[in-house]
């Protein structure tokens, strides 16, 4: 009994998460696996059942013989940022090429190479991996598979002919919310600023595409004030909430009244603390005002969406470019969401006053730590 | 002040200490519950998971924090019955059962997230557990800061050692639970149902380690994130091990390994790398298990199915 509903719910599922229905080809083929799968097999294949590949009905002619394969990292689809953000650019292509797509979430690390491998073997044109933590198992999979071609975010792949490398300027739009939170640190009439003069960032893990925000907002920061302490941590986790939350507070008792998580999921548990404790709170990759709506003051925005419809046109279009491309302030790759009201005009057309020299290289942010 | 001392004069490092030890302890004393009736339970991570995602399913379509901790206590208990069940009729393998959970939980909740609140995740306006004041305590200077304000969970969880302690080594049902752990065969013929014992250890193990969860989710935050127990039933286990299988031992492994995170998260403030400091939940109980504070022994019936004697 309980069998036959987790089977249903299953099934339901890709109903739901595949607004176009489930294809015939999913369903002969796991169906029958699914009716001898124990409850655990269940649970494990529940979760690419998610990525259910899309039937196209009104699929445009030029992309319809185009597959597409997305494979997250340990995030997940539900990491409220760059994973999103690149299942979100996969489906503008889709709706725009009627490309066809599947997207496939990993659990941990040892499941990206088998994952990427997967939707090789299967044909499809184009492969996405999303994050720098895939690095190796593109170098591995890339070479196994010559024709297929792959895209990786934050990561720059430079010895294969069919790699794209989307490496993202986020030091850039760092450096303009950490502007933006020096300046406010040096308000004095909003209540949630306490004059101690300090921020705070914590970072998911020490790697590059994490550091580079860090490094552009302590340079933003101490640009405008530079008197100001900024408070560095890391979670070492993307998936850890409940850390980030302790973490903020720990930074907020240090005097910290501006925190710029850049840690996935782990950094809705510092939107969670800085909403507690009436502090402001900087979103991260995607605009995450809604996590927080009056405390989370701007977001620094990481184009991850443009720049996987980029890649899946150009490879359509036959115009596939291997090697880096970069995303920056210059092409709209990165920038800032817009601020909530608390934020004073004052500072706004400060923060503004930066971006043309960000774009023409007057400025140029560290992607690297000081301390490191 | 050197930097040491401005890290632990800050009232902050305790309150937080405790705030980290609050899962971890109340995932260790689940397990203690467990295998004190001698059924090896290696699924809290699972279990807490399953609790903090249907806590804050219940706190979101109820509107009221406490329907969800009801709501994550009984998750837990159903989803540990899974464990009971094979482990005590059909005398399966515990550790392989605990770890199939503990997959099975991390697929389920991650699939329901999805396919309830897509890819936005839950509700922003999920009700939260409060923080309490505790009236007298909250004047006291320091320690008022560390323990005069915290939430509700962190009360029940003190509450829970206590009363578990009391439980285990004080009443006749702690005492035949524990002889259902060591000897089941001697337990059998002095008329004790073991069978109903265990399902009995391992029900009230489990909605434990859904309050664990429901903390997580409902209590720290106001939201559900895939694998948001990043590893915490693993390190209740350890600190159920250190703790020696009993409920002060795991509040007192609780609180160290919370402590270690907590000045990780404080000293690394001011510069100093945190990772060994990370590492310390591990080797401290690697340390337990080769013996060196005290022999640290499990019932001697843990994880040996019984077959009563018809």
């Amino acid at each position: 009994m309980t069998y036959k509903l987790l089977v249903y719910i299953v099934i339901l599922s890709m109903k739901t998460n595949d607004s176009e229905g489930v294809s015939g080809r999913f369903m002969k083929n796991r169906f029958s696996s699914l009716a001898l799968s124990a409850v655990v097999t269940l649970s494990a294949l529940a979760l690419p059942a998610v990525s259910a590949a899309a039937a196209q009905k009104h699929a445009a002619p030029i992309g319809a013989k185009f597959k597409v394969g997305l494979v997250t990292d340990t995030g997940g689809l539900n990491d409220h940022s760059f994973n999103h953000l690149a299942y979100v650019g996969v489906l503008d292509a889709h709706k725009k090429f009627g490309v066809k797509y599947s997207v496939v979430q990993s659990h941990q690390s040892s499941d990206y190479v088998p994952n990427l491998t997967t939707f090789a073997q299967e044909g499809y044109n184009m492969v996405i991996a999303v994050g720098y933590l895939m690095d190796s198992a593109v170098q591995q999979v890339s070479k196994e598979y010559p024709k297929t071609k792959f895209l990786i975010i934050d990561d720059a792949i430079t010895n294969r002919k069919n790699v794209m490398s989307a490496i993202f300027d986020t030091q850039q739009c760092g450096y303009l919310v950490g502007v933006m939170a020096g300046l406010m640190n040096l308000q004095k009439h909003i209540p949630q600023i306490n004059g101690k003069n300090v921020v705070g960032v914590i970072g998911g893990q020490d790697i590059p595409p994490v550091e580079s925000y860090m490094a552009g907002f302590e340079a933003g920061v101490k640009k405008v004030d530079p008197k100001a302490t900024v408070l560095q941590a890391f979670a070492n986790s993307f998936t850890d909430p409940g850390t980030g939350q302790q973490m903020a507070l720990s930074q907020i008792s240090q005097g910290a009244d501006i925190i710029f998580p850049v840690a996935g999921g782990t950094g809705t548990g510092v939107i969670n603390a800085a909403k507690q404790k009436n502090i402001f709170a900087i979103g991260v990759d995607a605009n995450q005002n809604y996590l927080a709506p009056s405390t989370v003051m701007t977001s620094a925005l990481k184009g991850v969406d443009v720049a996987t419809e980029i890649a899946i046109s150009d490879a359509l279009h036959h115009h596939f470019k291997s090697g880096v491309v970069h995303f920056n302030l210059a092409n709209k790759g990165v920038g800032i969401a817009p601020p909530i009201k608390a934020v004073p005009k004052s500072v706004l057309k400060k923060v503004d006053s930066f971006i043309p020299l960000l774009v023409k290289g007057k400025i140029n942010p560290p992607a690297l730590l000081s301390s490191h | 002040m050197s930097v040491l001392g401005l890290v632990f004069s800050n009232p902050e490092l305790y309150g937080s200490t405790l705030a980290m030890a609050t899962p971890l302890a109340l995932g260790a004393l689940g397990g203690t519950f467990s295998e004190r009736t001698g059924v090896v339970n290696i699924a809290m991570e699972g279990i807490m998971l399953v609790g903090a995602f249907f806590g804050v399913m219940a706190a979101a379509s109820s509107h009221s924090a406490w329907v969800g901790l009801l709501a994550g206590v009984v998750a837990g208990g159903l989803i540990s019955l899974a464990l009971a069940w094979p482990a005590v009729r059909l005398q399966s393998d515990q550790v392989i059962l605990g770890m199939a959970i503990n997959l099975f939980a991390a697929g389920l909740t991650a699939f329901l997230l999805n396919t309830v609140y897509g890819f936005g995740g839950t509700p922003i306006s999920t009700p939260q557990l409060p923080q309490l004041t505790i009236p007298i305590l909250n004047n006291i200077p320091f320690l008022g800061a560390v323990l005069g304000q915290q939430n509700v969970v962190v009360y029940l969880m003190i509450l829970l050692v206590i009363i578990g302690h009391f439980f285990l080594f004080h009443t006749n049902l702690g005492l035949r639970m524990r002889a259902v752990g060591e000897h089941p065969e001697a337990a059998d013929t002095v008329g004790i149902n073991v069978v109903r014992i265990r399902y009995f250890g391992v029900l009230i193990g489990g909605m434990m380690s859904g309050l664990a969860g429901v903390y997580l989710s409902i209590g720290m935050l106001n939201s559900f994130e895939v694998n948001m127990t990043d590893g915490r039933g693993y390190i209740a286990l350890a600190a159920m091990i250190f703790g020696k299988w009993t409920p002060f031992g795991s509040l007192g492994a609780a609180l160290l390994f919370g402590f270690a995170t907590a000045v990780s998260f404080s000293l690394q403030n001011y510069g100093v790398s945190a990772n060994l400091i990370g590492i310390l939940p591990y080797a401290l109980t690697i340390v337990a298990l080769t013996g060196v504070i005290g022999r640290s022994k499990a019932p001697a019936a843990d994880g040996l199915p019984y077959e009563p004697s018809k």
